[in-house]
């Protein structure tokens, strides 16, 4: 008999839940936390109940989440297997219970069997436990609006607390992060460590604002033998021994690069082989090691892993690029410094003109805080200034980056502050000469709003891929 | 030729969001005027004279760095810091380093952690954090600029309270400050100021920054005349407008 409630209950809501998501489709609203959150009053457990309906592949850390999980996706369309996966920005628990309900049939049975879900670092505790993933992925930690996720070990915590509560799940863990390796320390699950080999990538530098120069276990100074970016490389502590765990899926070579493409040399346990990323910067080969560890884990041999690498694109706002009026608008999107400080270091291996637009907002999503931009190293533009035509700067909180550039060596007369985003691209494309790229560089809302007018204004259909 | 000596204490643990900021703009401000600068790093096991320095800098820090700071601070330069508070250095202090200056840190656990004691004023650990953008009018700065207004974020959930002999940095406008209680932020003693206000206090508070570096450079040069004006258009502007839309919300 409460098996039978239990039933209705579940079936009740599925249908409801299933109703939202077709009035929200009717009204033209995409929709993704919504229904959710409608299914999460009506049953408040219902990822327990949705946890048995899929295999499950999770994605959480502070940067490359949504790249990474559009790499995992190919993994898994290689190995054939059929998956749903939330939106970015859809991360949060009702996202993901809007996301799992979608493919559920009106009696309850998965349409599809594996869910791949980029997961908010700090929702993590409260989903995976419930879940009980397969698999999961953690790119990194990084400090990123501490306005709204407190402390990086408050999330390097409770990232750790939603593991502990899944002893059976892979471990996917970046080896070169510090705070991210610890997560596979003395637990039972099997861990799969990627990172790269020391000495291989030609800008790596040491950071003073390092996140986690301190000894994790007993707060000792880490010593490096090789830094990729910020605290990423091979440490070790000198006093309790805790060290850059081995790496099983490792680039142990970078051939060549550009701001395009990347070609490094992947070594597994029983494979090696090049390949060419078509993703610039150093972030990206973590982004694409962590999809192989992913792909390796799924069986795929090296042309399969060679076949998503090589064929991935770009996803939503991480770096898209259109064509306007014979010049090459790009967008990438920033939330971070130390996400900003790759961007600023593949701006440099930009070649010839070029002419920038940096986008500040300060709405939720965005962080309120916006102190972060001095923590970014915006000196190094002064490096390339001949190069950059203008610096243009919009969004709520222009006026701070604004000052941020002249501080970092900019003179004041090649600073505009724009707030009309119509203003702006006209402004923008009028500094560009024919054939030269304009790089955009908006925090998360900044982007939404400027995407928008461009798709307007120049009636784009096949916009961003 | 003038020079300044700015000692950037613990900047690789306490370098909260943007605190560099305060230094770049330090920095940036005097290099303007041919003032020459020079940036001292001292962390853990450097020693600290304070003689050495004209401006002495601590920002803030996540709980997890200020523990480790936490021995080293009391055993090595806590003596030095007091004496440089004491003998009028100017020393800038924000968010956690705004703490540590006081007595004692009072977690909402009741543990009290004592700090380094140089000014008379104690914190107290509170369960909600104040966070927000944040406006002060400071009484000292009103010739300079006409309602003496500052701007800056704060976070924290540590409630600060000042004793006697401490004045508050400026009244509350917008924002909690301090406690979210009696509406003031931040505290004065003698060259020592002290903020909640982390990350890039002094950059769009130009005003502010060049207080400091007068009073630093009264110190070392007693015929110096005063700081050449610059032009702050920019500044000025994300002063303004950030001023406006916090208190129009």
């Amino acid at each position: 008999m409460k098996n039978l409630i239990k039933k209705i209950h579940l079936t009740f809501t599925i249908i409801i839940t299933k109703i939202t998501i077709w009035l929200l489709r009717l009204l033209d609203r995409g929709g993704t936390s919504l229904p959710g959150k409608v299914a999460l009053k009506i049953y408040p457990d219902i990822l327990t109940e949705l946890a048995d309906k899929f295999r499950i592949i999770m994605i959480t850390g502070t940067n490359g989440k949504t790249t990474t999980s559009r790499i995992a996706a190919g993994m898994l369309e290689q190995s054939g297997i059929m998956h749903v996966t939330n939106k970015s920005g859809a991360n949060l628990v009702s996202g993901i219970a809007t996301t799992l309900i979608s493919s559920l049939t009106l009696t309850g049975k998965a349409r599809v069997r594996t869910a791949l879900l980029e997961t908010d670092e700090a929702a993590f505790k409260r989903i995976a436990p419930k879940l009980k993933p397969e698999v999961c992925i953690v790119t990194n930690f990084f400090r990123d609006q501490l306005d709204r996720y407190g402390e990086l070990y408050t999330t390097l915590n409770s990232v750790r607390e939603g593991i502990i509560g899944t002893p059976e799940t892979v471990l996917i863990l970046n080896a070169d992060d510090s705070l991210c390796a610890s997560l596979g320390k003395g637990i039972s699950n099997p861990v799969i460590y990627f990172g790269i080999a020391p000495d291989v990538y030609p800008e790596a530098n040491l950071n003073i604002n390092n996140d986690a120069a301190y000894c994790i276990n007993c707060s000792t100074r880490y010593e490096y033998s090789s830094v990729t970016f910020a605290h990423l490389g091979h440490f070790k502590c000198p006093k309790c021994g805790y060290e850059r765990p081995e790496a099983q899926v490792e680039c142990s070579q970078v051939l060549a690069y550009d701001n395009l493409s990347s070609t490094i040399e992947i070594r597994l346990p029983e494979m090696k082989f090049s390949t060419k990323l078509a993703l610039p910067g150093l972030y990206n080969i973590y982004n694409a090691l962590a999809g192989a560890s992913l792909g390796k884990y799924l069986g795929l041999d090296e042309k399969g892993l060679i076949h998503v690498l090589e064929g991935f694109e770009c996803g939503f706002g991480r770096m898209e690029s259109v064509n306007v009026m014979n010049r090459e608008i790009k967008l990438i999107l920033v939330k971070n410094p130390t996400g900003y400080n790759q961007v600023i270091k593949y701006l440099l291996t930009q070649k010839g003109h070029c002419v920038l637009a940096l986008l500040l907002s300060d709405n939720l999503a965005d962080g309120t805080d916006i102190s972060w931009i001095w923590d970014v190293d915006f000196e190094i533009l002064s490096f390339m200034k001949e190069r950059i035509r203008a610096f243009h700067v919009s969004g709520k909180r222009a006026e701070d980056m604004a000052v941020r550039l002249k501080y970092a060596g900019i003179e004041q007369d090649n600073i505009k502050i724009e707030h009309d985003w119509n203003k702006l691209i006209d402004n923008i494309i009028n500094d560009a000469g024919e054939q030269e790229t304009i790089y955009v560089l908006p925090t998360y809302t900044a982007m939404l709003d400027i995407r928008k007018v461009l798709k307007n204004r120049f009636k784009l259909k096949e916009f961003w891929k | 030729m003038y020079e300044l000596t700015i000692c950037h204490l613990y900047p690789d643990l306490m370098n909260l969001y943007g605190d560099r900021g305060n230094i770049i703009t330090l920095t940036k401000r005097c290099q303007w005027r041919g003032i020459e600068v020079k940036i001292i790093p001292v962390s853990l096991g450097d020693e600290f004279r304070y003689k050495d320095y004209d401006i002495i800098f601590i920002g803030g820090g996540q709980d997890y760095e200020q523990t480790i700071l936490q021995d080293d601070l009391m055993r090595s330069k806590r003596q030095p810091i007091i004496e440089a508070v004491e003998s009028s250095k100017v020393v800038l202090g924000i968010c956690g380093g705004f703490q540590l200056l006081g007595k004692y840190y009072r977690t909402h656990t009741g543990s009290e952690i004592e700090c380094i004691g140089a000014l008379d004023l104690w914190t107290h650990g509170g369960e909600t954090r104040l966070i927000g953008n944040l406006v002060i009018e400071c009484d000292f700065l009103k010739g300079k600029d006409p309602q003496g207004y500052v701007v800056g974020f704060e976070n924290h959930s540590g409630k600060t309270y000042l004793g006697e002999g401490v004045k508050p940095l400026g009244k509350v406008i917008k924002g909690f400050g301090n406690n979210g209680e009696d509406g003031f932020e931040g505290a004065i003693y003698k060259n020592t100021y002290c903020s909640y206000s982390h990350g890039s206090l002094l950059p769009k508070n130009p005003v502010l920054a060049d207080h400091l570096i007068t009073l630093a450079l009264l110190n070392k040069y007693p015929d110096f005349m005063g700081l050449e004006p610059l032009s702050d258009t920019l500044e000025q502007q994300a002063h303004d407008t950030v001023i406006a839309r916090i208190i129009s919300e």
